[in-house]
């Protein structure tokens, strides 16, 4: 089945369009004219998908978004087969409450990309905004499964809460990355910020360079952990180049946060 | 004096006592106000905050105005009912220096327009607010601090310039219950990235590196030697009362979205800075506070470029550039009600004086009467398509 095809007739320059029904699983079974009724919230008005999208093609899983929606929020929202391409930006909390299918996003995405995700991947090849796999205010946990692939810059506190899955980030992150983290592994080539790990309970975060570690860290030993061997060829297939010495290297171990259950680990190069 | 020549009658004076001071959050409930002729003429016990809070009360007081242009009152409340009734993703806002039941009314509004409501906790204790969120927070009534607290750290704050009855009235020299000696039965530490006025009544100083408390904390154990309490300093007179009235309405403190026809709360997205740094609201409605004064330019230009109806006793920064501009009496002084003291506690606000103008209350309610019958009630957003999966 080809893909539909969605274009924003007009471009959003103030209130942001609430699309949660752009979702594989809402395409799959529906006539174009089906999907051209679906809901979408522009602030407090009700209107149609086709109100704002210029769609094209029907019954599929695989849906192609032409040109930037940066102010498109909820794409692929709690979707759990298929796939979207955003050929440009995307809105806030795409890919939340993922469960299954891809996501790919040649632009940037905004805040709250991939909260609460169970299973599934998204890639990004632009930046992402803060809390990108993290939780939602009020939820235990954040991101429970699936992968989040940036090959950009993040923001603050993402990975935050996070209870299993993968993150990786390519580019650099800002403060508070895997913040009161419970389990799960965050991989970062780049600079991270300040409290990396703050109130971290267990899981990994792995950093291609030096940080500045919280007082509430410590030095466990050095070591060459067999997992990252094979994380990193796991990346290797998601199309991430691994840094050279990755994965012969030897890795500096820290556990923390002490002021916490204190049982995630930082590993760094040595 | 001899009969028959005119004496001047004495004009009537009367004494307001317990009066509450709707200025700061110490929420000082004692000061006595003396009014003439319906004028106020005097204030005692106030510091010098609260004094000329109720001093220079009918100074710079707002004009009615729509776009610069003089209207009468029903003429504005209808002209801002229209923006309103209109608007896709509104935004009400302030709130903070106004009364519980005019904040209730605004909650209303907000919920009838399908708005995002939001007032100073977001820019100010949010991350307070959160931390309560995730992990709780064991805390006090002023009382307690005032009659058991023998150690008393001021961190990152200076009620000497602040607060500045808070340490006579609860914290440094008041004499409790259990610290009948004042501030010889108390410790006090202050801890700040520089010395303040209130360094100077501490008994130690701490200086921490800026942007370092996190750290700091995360190293200090406080409670495995002895029982601590922490209490937020709130700065706004009932800042607390809008987060309490917004949190029993909603079931949140602050950055409430409702455009979908229920309450969402997600900072970062519904939260004042964000929404205007995104450009995403398309009208606004500022209740008893100065946004336009106090907010970065980026934000602050993003509120000029849509409608915005400044509902306010004073002239301001934001009254000045508002589409409509709505004087009402203030809160505390010419308009009864109620308010939370930082500490959580409510207290009763009386009215001294009259004003011409209605209360904030009274004004909300007139605009919800009127939007009510334009909108013919609720909004017709639609709820979530069932997280995608239909």
């Amino acid at each position: 089945m080809p893909p539909v095809t969605l274009r924003l007739k007009e471009p959003l320059t103030g209130v942001p369009l609430e699309a949660e029904s752009i979702s594989p699983d809402l395409f799959a079974d529906r006539s174009r004219e089906e999907i051209e009724a679906l809901p979408v919230a522009w602030g407090n008005e009700a209107h149609r998908l086709g109100d704002f999208f210029q769609v094209d093609g029907e019954r599929s899983e695989e849906i192609e978004v032409e040109g930037p929606i940066g102010r498109v929020k909820w794409v692929g929202s709690a979707m759990t087969r298929g796939r979207i391409v955003v050929h440009g930006d995307v809105g806030m909390h795409a890919g939340s409450y993922m469960r299954g299918g891809e996501i790919l996003i040649e632009g940037n995405a905004a805040d709250f990309l991939g909260v609460e995700m169970e299973g599934g991947l998204i890639h990004v090849k632009g930046n992402a905004g803060h809390r990108a796999g993290a939780a939602y205010r009020g939820s235990k946990y954040g991101m429970r499964g699936g992968i989040i692939l940036i090959e950009g810059n993040v923001a603050h506190e993402v990975g935050a809460y996070m209870r299993r899955g993968l993150i990786v980030i390519t580019g650099n992150a800002e403060d508070f990355l895997g913040a009161r983290m419970a389990a799960g592994t965050i991989c970062l080539f780049g600079q991270a910020g300040l409290r990396t790990g703050g109130g971290m309970q267990k899981g990994t975060i792995v950093c291609m360079r030096p940080v500045e570690l919280l007082p509430t860290f410590a030095y466990d030993c050095t070591y060459a952990p067999v997992f990252l061997r094979i994380l990193f060829k796991g990346l290797k297939h998601l199309g991430v180049q691994t840094p050279p010495g990755a994965t012969d290297g030897s890795w500096r171990r820290y556990h923390g946060d002490l002021a916490d259950v204190g049982k995630g680990e930082i590993l760094i190069p040595a | 004096m001899a009969e028959g020549v005119a004496v001047k009658e004495a004009k009537e004076l009367t004494v307001v006592k317990g009066v509450t001071c709707p200025f700061c959050g110490v929420t000082c409930d004692d000061l006595e106000v003396h009014v003439v002729d319906g004028k106020i003429k005097d204030v005692k016990n106030a510091c010098v905050l609260g004094k000329d809070t109720f001093m220079h009360h009918l100074e710079g007081w707002a004009t009615p105005r729509i776009k610069g242009k003089p209207a009468t009152i029903d003429e504005c409340i209808e002209a801002a009912a229209e923006i309103l009734a209109k608007a896709k993703y509104p935004l009400i806002y302030g709130l903070d220096s106004t009364e519980l039941n005019a904040q209730r009314k605004a909650i209303e509004l907000a919920e009838l327009i399908g708005a995002n409501i939001d007032h100073t906790s977001s820019v100010c204790h949010a991350p307070s607010l959160q931390a309560v969120q995730t992990v709780g927070i064991s805390s006090c009534t002023v009382g307690e601090v005032k009659n058991r607290a023998d150690l008393i750290i001021f961190w990152g704050c200076n009620p000497a310039e602040a607060h500045p009855r808070h340490p006579s009235r609860y914290s440094v020299t008041a004499k409790g219950l259990f610290t009948p000696k004042g501030k010889k039965d108390r410790m006090v530490i202050n801890v700040d990235v520089r010395p303040t006025p209130t360094t100077r009544m501490a008994d130690a100083f701490i200086q921490v590196k800026p942007n370092s408390d996190y750290e700091v904390f995360s190293a200090l154990e406080l409670n495995r030697f002895t029982k601590f309490q922490c209490a937020p300093m709130r700065g706004h007179g009932n800042v607390v009362g809008m987060a309490q009235v917004l949190t029993w309405q909603t079931g949140y403190p602050f950055a409430v979205n409702m455009s979908r026809g229920y309450p969402r709360f997600n900072p970062g997205e519904y939260s004042v800075a964000d929404l205007l740094a995104h450009r995403e609201v398309d009208a606004a409605l500022i209740v008893a506070g100065d946004a336009i004064g106090n907010f970065p330019a980026k934000m602050a230009e993003h509120l000029q470029s849509i409608p915005l109806i400044a509902i306010d006793p004073k002239e301001s920064g934001t009254t000045k550039v508002a589409t409509v501009v709505i004087p009402t009496a203030q809160a505390g002084i010419a308009a009864g009600g109620m308010a939370y003291r930082m500490d959580h506690i409510p207290l009763v606000m009386k009215k001294v004086v009259d004003s011409p103008y209605p209360s904030d209350r009274e004004v909300l309610e007139r605009i919800l009467a009127k939007v009510s019958s334009m909108k013919n009630g609720g909004n017709g957003a639609p709820s979530p398509a069932s997280k995608g999966r239909g």
